[in-house]
């Protein structure tokens, strides 16, 4: 079985019901190493020797996290500026996401509609997070899903249970 | 049966107790079944250790009562004793009137005569405080809704004694029975104001306690010898009963009433800490005495009335309490356990039935037979609320269980119960942090004018040396999930630490350390949470200077970060090979591995032009969008 690593980024998780419900079988499921990175560096500071040692653990990649304010939550966009490396395109150092699935999960309380051309923010949310798609990209990962969670907070239990299982039917896949 | 000497009583009393209450607490039964059961083997019907003074023994004894309530008034703080009022007397006068009305009606239907009924049934309306109260701290429900109706109750009975025993001549229609043993202060007021006796005695003990305890501990603090504190806490707890019985109140309510005013003071755990082996010592030859007390021969030859009798007082006390616990909504278990706990005949009957004989109302045989109902009814208590324990409980605990299966959500956020111990520079910004918090904790300090400068400032802090297991104990360590240590003196700390790991695993320390030496020492024993005080600081200021040689904020700051990291991992890594024993690990080998490690994480902008040399082979990278 494939070794796949969570990362998880959401500085307000006490307020969020939904991601605190989605988050549960990642920490129940021992081929899922979960981590919460507002918990590991709550003083914004990411030791970036040790994690690119750890990342080479693992066989694929689950980033998961809301969007803040339209954007990435400023912890996992620092994780990524701090552990990214060029030595990794010259071959000096091991490219740890080389061929690499990757899945993303970005949640968000706007609407379906908002987002896009024709919505009232103008951009999808692959346009919003494109820095970090890119950098994936440089960095030869597949990004094999981008799945959104629209009006996260307003879902009934029922619904977020749909959304975990759809999930997890494409990390199974 | 010759009569032995007290410190040969004493020393039977005691041994009984030993060998008892361990055997008992294995079977997973209360201490106050040992205590008995220790007594019933020591008494004249089984081993004959003891003779008839037992009862001698028993009312030395009974001074444990009074500092069990001592005790517990320290706990309960003035507001809170009158936000229970309504609950003391409600809760407490149905209680008695439809006990004694019940009972007496049962009495006289069997033909009893009506004084003697009324009497008796007056002695048994009164619970047991010694066992209940015990049975409390034993399972940790004072907070509970039955504890606290419990207690309401048994206070209320307390009061109730005054009256009753004033009340029982009257009965008696005896104007001859005189009881003038202690000559009480109060007789000599005029006739109107002895009924005010309750509300004199109260206001002179509150009086006392706002305007003289605390001035004269703090006083007795700062001597700083705390065998000193030990004599003035028992001063203090005789001294009130003493006065009480001159008053012609019961002791025992002067002593809970004393307890009550010092709660709020900064002495709380401190007292309590000297109290309570006392209380303890008392209270277990006191419960010894209850036991060596049974009678078997009275038992034996009127076994039918006595059994019969103590089935009626059970089971009416239940019933009454049970209807009372419903009427003041207590919910199913809580009203349940309320009933059992207090359904048996108290210390106050032996006292009572005593008094009705001296008044003539009731016989020796008769006060002997009672005596024995009482003592098998205490008896039967923690046997009852075993049945409650394993039936009862049990079955009504697993619904309860069932109903929320996916709350988790809810549970996420735990109070958790904190003892501070150090409350200087370095543990009052702990506390202040959490204060604003709003996460309350308690917390601990040995220095009598700090304490008195911080109250002021509105911080619940008390007064105890947190070096001694009781001072612990008292501030609730058995409950408590973090200790946070912070006191000047790093011995200290390590003491405490030590202390808490040992005798408390499960708990959960946060340590201050002085330097590298004393974190490496809390490694080795096991201890995660460490603060370096010269640690944060230093850095900080490392930082700062670097900004004044030129380096950026954010770069400078970065580095320190990362150095704290590395700094905090190498200790680690000293403390296992420490433990090895096999390498010398030196201090320069350390210093150049960290110079090592802070160039690993160094920023490395060479990428940029790597990624851009990569584009212009690939062409071009779209960006995935649709």
């Amino acid at each position: 079985m494939t070794k796949t690593l969570v990362l998880f980024a959401h500085p307000f998780l006490e307020y969020s019901n939904s991601n605190l419900e989605l988050i549960n079988f990642y920490e129940h499921s021992q081929y899922y190493d979960f981590r919460d990175l507002y918990e590991e560096f709550p003083d914004m500071h990411v030791p970036a020797f040790r994690e690119r040692k750890q990342l080479l653990k693992y066989d694929r990649f689950v980033f998961h996290f809301p969007l803040i304010w339209f954007g990435m939550p400023p912890l996992l966009r620092l994780w990524m500026d701090e552990i990214a490396d060029g030595n990794w395109l010259n071959g000096i150092e091991k490219n740890p996401f080389e061929n690499k699935d990757v899945f993303i999960l970005v949640s968000t309380r706007s609407k379906q509609h908002s987002f896009g051309r024709t919505g009232k923010h103008g951009f999808t949310i692959e346009e919003l997070i494109s820095g970090f798609l890119v950098t994936l990209k440089i960095f030869n990962a597949n990004i094999k899903h981008i799945y959104a969670i629209y009006d996260s907070e307003t879902l009934s239990q029922k619904d977020i249970i749909l959304h975990k299982q759809q999930f997890l039917a494409i990390l199974n896949q | 049966m010759e009569s032995n000497s007290l410190a040969m009583n004493t020393l039977i009393f005691l041994g009984a107790a030993i060998i008892m209450v361990p055997l008992v607490r294995k079977l997973g039964l209360s201490s106050v079944i040992g205590y008995i059961l220790g007594g019933i083997i020591i008494g004249p019907f089984v081993l004959k250790l003891v003779g008839k003074n037992a009862e001698g023994v028993m009312h030395a004894t009974e001074f444990g009562v009074i500092m069990l309530l001592f005790l517990v008034g320290l706990e309960l703080e003035p507001k809170k004793f009158w936000a229970m009022r309504r609950r003391i007397v409600g809760l407490g006068l149905s209680q008695m009137i439809l006990t004694i009305l019940i009972l007496t009606s049962v009495l006289y239907w069997f033909n009893w005569r009506l004084d003697v009924a009324l009497a008796v049934s007056m002695c048994f309306a009164m619970s047991s405080t010694a066992i209940v109260l015990q049975t409390l701290r034993e399972r940790n429900m004072f907070k509970t809704s039955a504890g606290k109706a419990s207690f309401a109750n048994l206070l209320f009975q307390d009061i109730a004694v005054i009256p009753i025993i004033a009340l029982l001549p009257i009965i008696a229609r005896n104007t001859a029975a005189d009881n003038d043993e202690t000559k009480f202060l109060i007789q000599m007021l005029p006739e109107w104001m002895q009924s005010f006796s309750v509300i004199i005695g109260g206001t002179l003990l509150i009086l006392l306690g706002r305007y003289l305890f605390v001035p004269f501990l703090r006083y007795v603090s700062k001597s700083g010898m705390s065998e000193l504190l030990t004599a003035s806490s028992l001063f203090l707890v005789i001294g009130v009963s003493e006065l009480m019985i001159s008053v012609g109140l019961s002791p025992a309510l002067g002593a809970f009433i004393a307890g009550v005013m010092l709660a709020n003071s900064e002495f709380r755990t401190e007292l309590e800490s000297h109290i309570e082996p006392f209380k303890g010592l008392l209270l277990a030859v006191f419960f010894v005495s209850v036991g060596a007390m049974m009678n078997f021969d009275v038992i034996q030859k009127n076994y039918l009335l006595i059994f019969s009798l103590v089935f009626l007082v059970l089971a009416v006390k239940f019933g009454v309490l049970f209807l009372v616990g419903k009427i003041f909504k207590l919910d199913f278990t809580q009203n349940l356990f309320y009933a059992f706990a207090l359904s048996q005949a108290g210390e106050f009957a032996f006292v009572l039935l005593n008094f009705s004989k001296k008044v003539y109302l009731i016989n020796n045989t008769l006060l002997a037979q009672m005596m024995a109902v009482t003592t098998i009814t205490m008896f039967i208590t923690p046997i009852l609320l075993i049945v409650y324990d394993k039936i009862i409980a049990r079955k009504l605990g697993k619904n309860k269980d069932e109903e929320h299966p996916f709350d988790i959500l809810n549970a996420n956020v735990q109070p958790k119960k904190i003892i501070i111990v150090g409350f200087g520079y370095f543990g009052s910004t702990v506390g202040r942090l959490l204060k604003a918090s709003k996460v309350s904790a308690t917390i601990l300090d040995y220095d009598a004018e700090r304490i008195k400068l911080l109250r002021s400032y509105g911080f619940k802090v008390y007064y105890g040396d947190a070096t001694r297991l009781p001072v612990l104990r008292a501030a609730g360590i058995d409950e408590a999930d973090l200790v946070v240590i912070c006191l000047d003196n790093p011995d200290d700390n390590k003491f405490i630490a030590d202390l808490v790991r040992e005798k408390y695993p499960n708990i959960k320390i946060f340590v201050r350390a002085k330097n590298r030496n004393d974190a490496c020492y809390y490694l080795e024993n096991g201890i995660d949470n460490i603060y370096r005080e010269t640690l944060g600081t230093a850095v900080d200021m490392a930082v700062d200077v670097l900004h004044e040689t030129g380096m950026r904020k954010y770069a400078a700051q970065r580095m320190g970060k990362r150095f704290e990291m590395i700094d905090k991992r190498a200790i680690r890594k000293l403390t296992k090979i420490k433990e090895d024993e096999s390498t010398n690990f030196s201090m320069k080998e350390s210093i150049l591995r960290e110079q090592e490690l802070l160039s690993y994480d160094s920023m490395n902008f060479e990428s940029h032009d790597l990624i851009e040399s990569y584009d212009e082979d690939e062409d071009e990278i779209v960006v995935t969008t649709k």
